[in-house]
């Protein structure tokens, strides 16, 4: 059996008193595209967070392709192969859109903490960003600002800063948070344009978007992750219906 | 979507390296710095241009921490300090020691020591950006500034240290005792900072600099230590300041605890906000406005600081961008060519403006006289006019001036706001 791409095992975090994440085991394989969905304040972005480093867990371990990460700073866990975008749009505002995707680039390209190459001279990372910049629709912006961009644009962005790397651990948070029904058709076809071949972890509340989008869905309720299996599976499961989905799943489907 | 194409129409940038558009300003710039003593010739003008010269490489080396890495300095006096210091230290074993060292090398010296103090102090002072930096920043200003008569022995104690840069071997038959020679060697290395420190602006961690400023988080999820980025950045801008140092210790041929003190990093500060901390030529103009207001001013007014603390504030309230912040605004409506719309306004509003602002000043040094002259010396003379600075009739008249200027401008206001927006909005309205 080959090594998951992502493996949690008996994660703990708190905050103070208060439990965020109990006991979550999880195995993500390469190349599967998992999603993570729960109530308000079931702890999905936490365990996001400590999945990169934003927060180190109070007890349990981080796996990436075996390697144990929980503790490292995120810098250290993304030159690991792992990127993620934030629920809450994080861009560089005062960067234009294409020295954003730049930005992305310039780690992995090896360029790393270089003052002895001119950046504007260096025609292998403009090309790729141009790239990019194409594959997420953002040509026509290249030299705006990104924090004047529009939001579902800045979404977007956010999305090509994330994937521009070339990890192959992609954990979206959100990515359609605050979207109409048209940008959020257009997000998903990119999500499954630029995560082709790579492991995606995505944490969604569009119950649609996570249906069409993902091989296997988590189901995470107070901390605990209560049912992990494919879509249907979860659909049908009585556990899951019972402490969440119900609701949700009835008015999707009315 | 007119909008977007024609902002990218006019912003497209010169992806080569090198081209004959990037190399003009400065080829322009270095032969206007070797010209201008034919224009000025007396040895005072030489050493204003000098002293803006080193702000200008000070500033700029300040605003590696503050525009480009977003990192509030309140200590940064320390490197340009302690770089002049080890430099005057060295000029000194030139001439007593018998060190071979031509004089146009010392500031990399100089430099280099500022740059070793950046390396210790921003191991740990770079950690965080923010308050905490702020804070560590004001601290270690304080703490070298008291070391500074602690340790006789390198500082000088209060009369600080002296040294006489003329020891060194000639260069060139130059022995850089006028003060003409040592402009030269001042603008050379200001050319070279300057260039340096635009270059460093334009490299990968350059750009990671403006990265880590603009969403530290960010780019600590692409792979960058937010710390290791702002560490580089420090010891660079060390490096420069250090060079600033030098030249000091090179012009002035002393340097004292005044060199390093909080003040100084507290008008370094003030001089590149002032200039426009998001532009790559704001502390230059910043540096420049700014000597010339201490210089040229202070020889008219003994209040210059007051002036120059209310252009701060309001520059702040007003015109957070600064001087660069003011012509970079511009820059929209000359792309869509429509700049011809602003002049009108702007020639309308010139002379109630300079009225309100000289009479505003007139006010201020009336009072100024009225309070501080020695007994019965009622005569002041201001813009070539001479009255009783103790009686009413000028205080009032000035009052007046004031308030009618101030009444026209508040006047014109709302046209030029107009003139603004329309000069700034992209559909055509001819």
């Amino acid at each position: 059996m080959t090594v998951p791409a992502i493996e949690l095992r008996n994660l703990d975090k708190s905050f103070g008193l208060a439990k965020i994440i109990q006991g979550v085991d999880l195995k993500i394989e390469k190349g599967e595209r998992h999603a993570v969905i729960g109530p308000n304040g079931a702890g999905k972005s936490t365990l996001f967070n400590l999945i990169t480093g934003r927060f180190a867990p109070t007890s349990g371990g981080v796996y990436l392709h075996g390697e144990d990460v929980s503790g490292m700073q995120p810098f250290e866990i993304n030159r690991r192969g792992l990127s993620r975008s934030f629920q809450i749009t994080n861009i560089f505002p005062n960067m234009t859109v294409f020295e954003n995707i730049r930005c992305g680039l310039l780690w992995t390209m090896g360029y790393k903490y270089s003052f002895w190459h001119m950046i504007n001279g260096q025609r292998d990372v403009t090309e790729k960003a141009e790239q990019i910049l194409e594959e997420i629709n953002l040509t026509a912006r290249r030299d705006l600002l990104a924090g004047t961009l529009a939001y579902a644009e800045q979404r977007a962005l956010e999305i090509g800063i994330t994937i521009a790397g070339g990890a192959d651990i992609i954990l979206l948070d959100e990515p359609c948070a605050g979207m109409s029904h048209s940008e959020t058709d257009l997000i998903v076809d990119l999500i499954r344009k630029v995560t082709e071949d790579k492991t995606l972890m995505i944490v969604e509340h569009d119950m649609g978007v996570i249906f069409d989008l993902a091989d296997k869905i988590s189901v995470l309720v107070y901390g605990e992750i209560i049912e992990s299996d494919v879509p249907d599976a979860v659909r049908a499961s009585a556990k899951v219906k019972e402490a969440y989905l119900g609701t949700t799943l009835e008015e999707e489907e009315a | 979507m007119s909008t977007a194409s024609k902002t990218q129409a006019v912003s497209n940038p010169n992806r080569r390296l090198i081209s004959l558009s990037n190399l003009l300003p400065w080829a322009f710039a270095a032969l206007f710095l070797l010209c201008l003593p034919l224009i000025f010739q007396s040895s005072s003008a030489l050493t204003i241009m000098n002293q803006m010269a080193i702000t200008i490489v000070f500033a700029l080396s300040y605003n590696m921490l503050l525009g480009q890495g977003g990192m509030l300095s309140f200590g940064h006096a320390v490197y340009m300090g302690l770089g002049g210091f080890f430099a005057m230290h060295v000029m000194n074993m030139v001439e007593y020691e018998g060190l071979w060292l031509p004089l146009p090398f010392l500031p990399v010296i100089g430099g280099l020591f500022g740059m070793f103090f950046a390396f210790l102090i921003g191991s740990f002072s770079t950690r965080r950006a923010g308050t905490v930096f702020a804070m560590i920043s004001l601290g270690v200003g304080e703490l070298i500034a008291a070391c500074s008569i602690i340790i006789v022995v390198f500082f000088g104690g209060e009369e600080g240290i002296s040294g006489d840069r003329t020891m060194g071997p000639e260069v060139l038959g130059v022995d850089f005792a006028a003060q003409s020679e040592v402009y030269y060697l001042t603008v050379i290395w200001l050319l070279i900072a300057t260039v340096l420190m635009y270059l460093f602006s334009r490299t990968p961690i350059g750009r990671i600099a403006n990265a880590v400023r603009d969403n530290e988080e960010r780019a600590e999820f692409l792979g960058y230590s937010q710390r290791r980025v702002r560490w580089m950045s420090f010891i660079a801008s060390g490096f420069f300041a250090g060079i600033a140092g030098s030249l000091f210790a090179i012009n002035f041929e002393i340097l004292t605890e005044e060199n390093l003190n909080l003040a100084t990093s507290g008008s370094i500060l003030l001089i590149t906000f002032l200039g426009g901390v998001g532009f790559f030529v704001g502390p230059i103009i910043g540096a420049i406005v700014f000597t010339l207001l201490q210089t040229v001013l202070g020889l008219y007014t003994e209040i210059w600081s007051l002036y120059l603390g209310i252009l701060f504030v309001s520059c702040v309230m007003f015109f957070p961008g600064g001087f660069a912040g003011i012509i970079a605004m511009h820059r929209r409506p000359l792309a869509l060519g429509k700049l011809n719309l602003l002049f009108g306004p702007y020639l309308k509003v010139v002379i109630p403006a300079l009225t309100s602002v000289l009479s505003l000043a007139a006010i201020l040094e009336i009072s100024f006289h009225k309070r501080h002259s020695f007994g019965d010396d009622h005569e002041m003379s201001l813009y070539g006019i001479t009255f009783d600075s103790h009686g009413y009739q000028a205080l009032g008249f000035t009052i007046v001036i004031a308030a009618i200027s101030l009444f026209l401008v508040s006047r014109i206001l709302p046209s030029i706001k107009a003139a603004w927006d329309e000069a700034n909005h992209a559909g055509d309205a001819q």
